[in-house]
């Protein structure tokens, strides 16, 4: 196990050129031994920051701790070679000239031949690729690749490892493997680990915290769970994961007057009396068309998953469709009328 | 698949350029140990042909008693090289080609005033006019002729006669050959710029052919393509001396008259002031004037000695003396840039 | 553990089509759900995410780099050693240029005929130029992308004739056919000895292109010949334009062609002024003029690449390209292929063989031939290693580094390029004897004009090679603890090794065949082969210097068969 080390970033700001900066004060921190995962749509500046850690970039303001270590602060900038900071780049970036052995134990310098051997063993072994040392990267899989280069950015011991949406290039039957192995792999070392991703399903089932990262700043850090419960917002809960969003007056007895009925809130509200609720598809049953406590609507559209499937219901006096997710048998088609019914509760967003 | 294959042309392209690379580093070594020949050792530079003129700078070798080294380009580059080493060039001895290279050194001033018994060697004509550089051989301008085109009696006595409608499209000329523009030169200074450029255009129009040197024009004469052509006279005497006079198909016609056409131009030598090596090369001078050196030009090369009381000793060719050239200072045959705009409007080269 | 290896598995390089999905996910709210995401398909796959990395990543790949990255010193401090070598000449050129005031030169460089000459040498490069990306394009295209029989032989043919120096070329043309002589003369000997420059890059860059974009215009309707046209030759423009800008420079600076076929150009007007009037201020101040045209021509290639962007080429591809039948075309492709062998490499042979054996005054010595070309090797070779050497370095920051500085470093390479091998022997002769007298008229000196002059061909070589090699695999090589200097010795460098060997055979080849400045620079008594053929052919000898001259070419058709074969 490595000694296990915190990581701190704050008030981290980046601009390129005279453009609009990327990073607006950024700050973030991941507890020792944690597996965050910073999430965010494309050019929210979540690759500036890892470049930024990692010390590839400079930062313009700003500061990156890790443990008790000042990587880049005010007039500090450690060289990337000096952090100690691993990374597993997109696509694994191994060296195509250097066998895999001799990719995992790059970063093993200064550490003699025996305890090279026996380290790059190791992990390659902790990636499940014991016996693999001899080939070459190009005769790997992408999967297997991807998971040596992990193996070398763990070997060296580091404080922190960056992941860089490591997982994009598998396809998707492999990627879930991959990535149970990696995050395996990683709570094996107890490093701290930071993953940057677009990708939501890959944040929440990965990660132990997720950072939602918007316009260069973080928006919500939180458990994958509470970050899909009680989103900070009505962005947040979309980017998450598919939402319902539905305006809303709040009554007096704490509930919220919607065009799906009266909706339960989590948290009573005490300021503003409209406002935004959000449910979640799977917090929608179908009910016959005639059920009591039920709304009426129309079903527009079936997406069939397998393991569940989405139902799209016009529902009247509400403007945009909403969707349901139902598991099990499916017993509606595209045309028939239906009820809905709201179970559980909602979050008022203002 | 693809890498063992790149890597082995890598370390091939490496192998291949390292080991050579040191063989040369190795040869350097041993050429850089004979370049400090110390005081008596002369560097020439040598604007003339390495296989004209290799045999007697051996000779030149043995007579001046020191090590020689030579150095062969071409005359012109050879002088702007010594131009821009100055007064710390290598070279003790310039032998040039021609007079233009010479003068331009003489202008600037490099080279050293030879001393009055061995400028006296040769005519006035044939040296610079600041007594600082001699000619050694000379070279006279010709036409060539095909007897079976042509007779004798009816080659042109003057190169002014060649541009007559008579001979259209009968005359061969090497425009971008040297001597054929110092020619030209010395028509400028004879007879001036309006007269020589009237002259190119009436050659121009009267469909003379134009070749890449004076061989390729001698070649044209002998295979019929041109009745005359202006060449050097010692490209037939070379190919007479290699295959025998009833082989080649062409003869020569030297001008009477001090016909422009007729110039006399010189290769000759010149001594650098600032190279320490004075006195050696003064002896090389003396050599090259030598009856053996003299000899040598007119047996190898088929040029004409220019040394006081040295006679060619080449069969049916005319004696110096006899020959008519035109009277001027080939040291002022230096405009030939002017000369060779000339040639470009009038659209010969 | 899982899968067994894929055959298709990334070769890091050139950018898949796939995944295309997850770029145009919409930034805003209400994202889709993971689930809906249509999985990245496999073949070409991997490599998809580089292209469409989010819109930050793209800024810090581009504009952002140099703000975060200046290139390490260990880089530039030899980068710019290399730039100062190459500029040495223009310091020459000013003081000579300006020795008779500034006045004097401009007078010469605004003469009415130096804008003739500037027109002619313009309207000649065009013109190779244009031939050379005809010649060089087709026979790429045939013989990496059709069915084209002896595909392999042809294009290790088409790089033969790298090894026919120009002034060989034009003189076996001019004694075929004296008629040549002037523009179009120029023209074709020129173009048949350097259209390799082009074809090389240019096969290279078609090797890397994903067949699956090929394959996507041929199925939305577009035949072979409009695909190659709107899909394909786009892609291949960087490529073309920097084996253009070579061709350029080498067509500017050729005296040897231009001076046999007796057709007025800057070069042959320096040559003049040197050898004509024994003035060097003209040929200094036409030389700058020289320089101002190279400059402008590799801004003008600089501005092709601009806009194309990053684009990598010549790495290896998802899957190999299935060869396009030619059809009823196979004849007419074997034609041309065939008639420019013939015309580029069986006719200047051909004619060298006439010579040697219709030599009657040619007399053979093998022991002087052996230890001529013993010597133009060992100097051919360190001249391609120094130039190796200093070309790395710009070669890497021109590839990695997007800062004015670092394109300016690159730019200098060339100043000396253009430049007649002439001016540039004068100008280390003028620096060598009052700075460097020890080493003037010896080997390094030489060595060092080498490099001088062949700098870019290195440098474009090494450029490319870099930018193959992927730059996230160098952040890891920093990440694990290396200094900038380790990553250059143990990833960049041996990843860019096959492509920085490419330019060295090249810059070998192009080093044997210089003359003007190695008659200059030469140690006293070394000859070369090339220095040999200009004695013999100057002493009216053909048939005496056609060994040499064979000799040249058929070790000089060595490395550019290595060329030929090799595959990036």
């Amino acid at each position: 196990m490595n000694e296990l080390h915190e990581l701190h970033v704050e008030g981290l700001t980046k601009s390129y050129g005279a453009g609009e900066p990327v990073l607006r004060g950024l700050g973030l921190t991941v507890p020792a031994g944690a597996l965050a995962a910073v999430l965010g749509p494309s050019g929210c500046g979540k690759t500036t920051l890892l470049r930024i850690v990692a010390g590839f970039l400079r930062a313009d303001a700003g500061t990156v701790r890790v443990g008790d270590r000042v990587l880049t602060g005010p007039g500090t900038h450690l060289p990337p070679e000096r952090r100690s900071v691993g990374i597993v780049p997109q696509e694994g970036a191994l060296f195509p000239h250097l066998s895999v052995a001799r990719n995992v134990a790059f970063g093993l310098t200064g550490v003699d031949r025996a305890e090279r051997r026996r380290r790059t063993e190791d992990m390659l072994d902790l990636v499940g690729l014991a016996g693999y040392g001899d080939r070459m990267p190009h005769e790997l899989s992408g999967g297997q690749q991807q998971r040596v280069a992990l193996a070398r950015a763990l070997a060296p011991r580091p404080r922190l490892v960056l992941l860089d949406e490591p997982f994009n290039a598998l396809d998707s039957a492999l990627r879930a493997g991959v990535r149970a192995d990696v995050r395996a792999a990683l709570r094996a070392t107890g490093a701290t680990a930071v993953l940057v991703t677009h990708d939501q399903q890959e944040a929440l089932s990965t990660a132990d915290v997720v950072a939602v990262v918007r316009d260069g700043r973080v928006v919500q850090c939180a458990t994958p769970q509470d970050l899909y419960r009680h989103p900070a917002d009505p962005w947040v809960a979309g980017f998450v994961g598919d939402a319902v969003l539905l305006p809303a007056a709040v009554h007096a007895d704490g509930t919220a007057r919607t065009a799906l009925g009266s909706v339960p809130l989590a948290a009573p509200s005490d300021g503003p009396r409209t406002g935004t609720v959000l449910l979640r598809p799977e917090q929608l049953r179908l009910t016959g068309p005639g059920t009591t406590g039920a709304v009426r609507g129309t079903v527009t559209d079936v997406r069939f998953y397998g393991h569940d499937a989405m139902v799209t219901v016009s529902v009247d006096g509400h403007g945009d469709p909403v969707g349901i997710r139902v598991a099990g048998p499916l017993s509606v088609r595209p045309g028939e009328e239906t009820g809905i019914r709201v179970v559980g509760e909602g979050s008022l967003h203002p | 698949m693809r890498r063992p294959s790149a890597r082995r042309i890598t370390a091939f392209v490496a192998a291949g350029l390292l080991l050579p690379a040191l063989a040369a580093c190795g040869s350097d070594d041993d050429s850089g140990g004979s370049g400090d020949g110390g005081d008596s050792a002369l560097v020439i530079y040598s604007g003339r042909n390495e296989k004209l003129v290799k045999p007697l700078l051996d000779k030149l070798e043995k007579a001046v008693g020191a090590k020689v080294e030579v150095r062969y380009g071409d005359s012109a580059e050879l002088a702007a090289q010594i131009l821009e080493e100055g007064d710390r060039t290598k070279a003790g001895l310039f032998f040039s080609q021609d007079a233009g290279a010479l003068g331009a050194l003489s202008k600037e001033g490099m080279l050293q005033k030879l001393p009055q018994a061995t400028l006296d060697e040769v005519d006035t004509a044939y040296r610079g006019g600041e007594g600082d550089w001699i000619g050694l051989s000379g070279r006279v301008r010709v036409i060539a002729y095909n007897p079976d085109k042509v007779t004798e009696d009816k080659v042109p006595d003057s190169v002014h006669d060649v541009v007559k409608p008579e001979w259209k499209d009968k005359v061969g000329i090497a425009p971008t050959n040297a001597s054929f523009q110092a020619f030209v030169t010395g028509m400028r200074v004879l007879e001036g710029d309006d007269a020589t450029r009237e002259w190119l255009k009436a050659l121009k129009d009267n469909g003379a052919k134009t070749y890449a040197h004076n061989l390729a024009t001698l070649d044209a004469v002998e295979a019929g393509e041109v009745s005359l052509g202006l060449v050097n006279h010692y490209y037939w005497y070379e190919r007479v001396a290699e295959k025998g006079e009833e082989k080649v198909g062409s003869r020569l016609h030297f001008l009477p008259g001090k016909d422009p056409g007729a110039l006399i131009n010189v290769a000759g030598a010149g001594i650098l002031k600032d190279s320490g090596q004075s006195a050696t090369a003064q002896k090389a001078v003396d050599f090259l004037l030598s009856k053996e050196a003299q000899t040598y030009f007119a047996d190898k090369t088929k040029e004409y000695p220019l040394a006081a009381g040295v006679t060619s000793t080449v069969e049916d060719l005319p004696p110096l003396d006899s020959l008519e050239a035109p009277d001027i200072d080939l040291g002022k045959l230096e405009s030939v840039q002017e000369t060779q705009a000339m040639l470009q409007d009038v659209g010969l080269v | 553990m899982h899968t067994p290896p894929e055959s298709e598995s990334p070769e890091f390089g050139t950018s898949g089509s796939a995944s295309a999905e997850s770029a145009s996910r919409p930034a805003g709210a209400s994202a889709p759900a993971g689930r809906e995401r249509v999985s990245t398909p496999g073949g070409g796959g991997g490599r998809g995410p580089r292209l469409f990395r989010t819109a930050a990543g793209r800024k810090s790949c581009t504009a952002g780099e140099p703000a975060g990255r200046r290139p390490p010193l260990v880089l530039v401090i030899p980068a710019c050693a290399a730039a100062v070598l190459a500029l040495l000449p223009l310091g020459y050129l000013a003081v000579r240029a300006l020795e008779r005031g500034p006045g004097y030169a401009w007078e010469i460089v605004a003469d009415e005929r130096t804008l003739q000459l500037l027109g002619r040498s313009l309207g000649l490069t065009a013109a190779v130029v244009a031939a050379c990306l005809v010649l060089g394009v087709s026979l790429a295209w045939l013989t990496v992308r059709t069915a084209l029989p002896g595909a392999r032989a042809w294009s290790v043919l088409a790089t033969l004739p790298l090894a026919v120096p120009s002034y060989v070329a034009a003189f076996a043309w001019l004694s075929a056919e004296p008629g040549l002589a002037g523009f179009g003369g120029a023209a074709l000997a020129l173009t048949l000895v350097s259209f390799p420059y082009v074809q090389l890059p240019v096969a290279a860059a078609l090797r890397g292109i994903d067949p699956a974009q090929e394959e996507a215009a041929r199925s939305l309707g577009y035949g072979p010949l409009r695909t190659f046209l709107r899909v394909t030759l786009p892609q291949l423009r960087p490529a073309a334009a920097g084996g253009a800008l070579l061709v350029a420079l080498y067509v500017l600076s050729d005296f040897g062609a231009v001076s046999l076929m007796r057709y007025d150009t800057f070069t042959r007007a320096i040559h003049t002024s040197y050898r004509a009037s024994f003035d060097r201020t003209p040929a200094a101040a036409l030389s700058v003029v020289l320089v101002v045209m190279t400059v402008a021509l590799v801004a003008a290639e600089a501005r092709t690449r601009g806009r194309a962007g990053h684009t990598r080429t010549g790495t290896g591809t998802a899957r190999p390209a299935v060869p396009l039948p030619l059809g009823r075309w196979r004849p007419l492709a074997l034609l041309w292929c065939g008639a420019v062998a013939a015309v580029a490499v069986a006719f200047p042979l051909g004619t060298l063989g006439y010579w040697l054996a219709a030599g009657t005054s040619a007399t053979w010595d093998l022991g002087g031939l052996a230890d001529t070309a013993w010597a133009t090797l060992g100097v051919a070779a360190a001249g391609a290693a120094l130039t190796t050497a200093l070309a790395l370095p710009v070669g890497v920051i021109a590839a990695r580094h997007r800062g004015r500085g670092a394109r300016l470093l690159e730019q200098a390479s060339y100043a000396g390029h253009a430049l007649p091998g002439i001016t540039v022997a004068l100008s280390l002769v003028f620096f060598a004897v009052r700075y460097a007298y020890p080493l003037y008229q010896q080997l390094p000196l030489l060595v060092g004009a080498y490099a001088v002059l062949f700098l870019p061909v290195a440098v474009a070589a090494t450029r490319a090679a870099v930018l193959q090699a992927p730059p996230a695999l160098e952040d890891v090589a920093r990440s694990l603890g290396r200094r900038p200097w380790q990553v250059l010795r143990e990833v960049t460098v041996p990843l860019a090794a096959p492509g920085v060997a490419a330019g060295a055979a090249l810059t070998f080849v192009v080093c044997m065949k210089e003359l003007p400045a190695t008659l200059l620079l030469r140690p006293t008594g070394m000859d070369t082969l090339a220095t040999r053929l200009w004695t013999e052919t100057g002493a009216g000898s053909f048939a005496a210097a056609a060994p040499y001259a064979a000799a040249l070419i058929l070790l000089a058709a060595v490395p550019s068969y290595l060329l030929g074969r090799h595959r990036t």
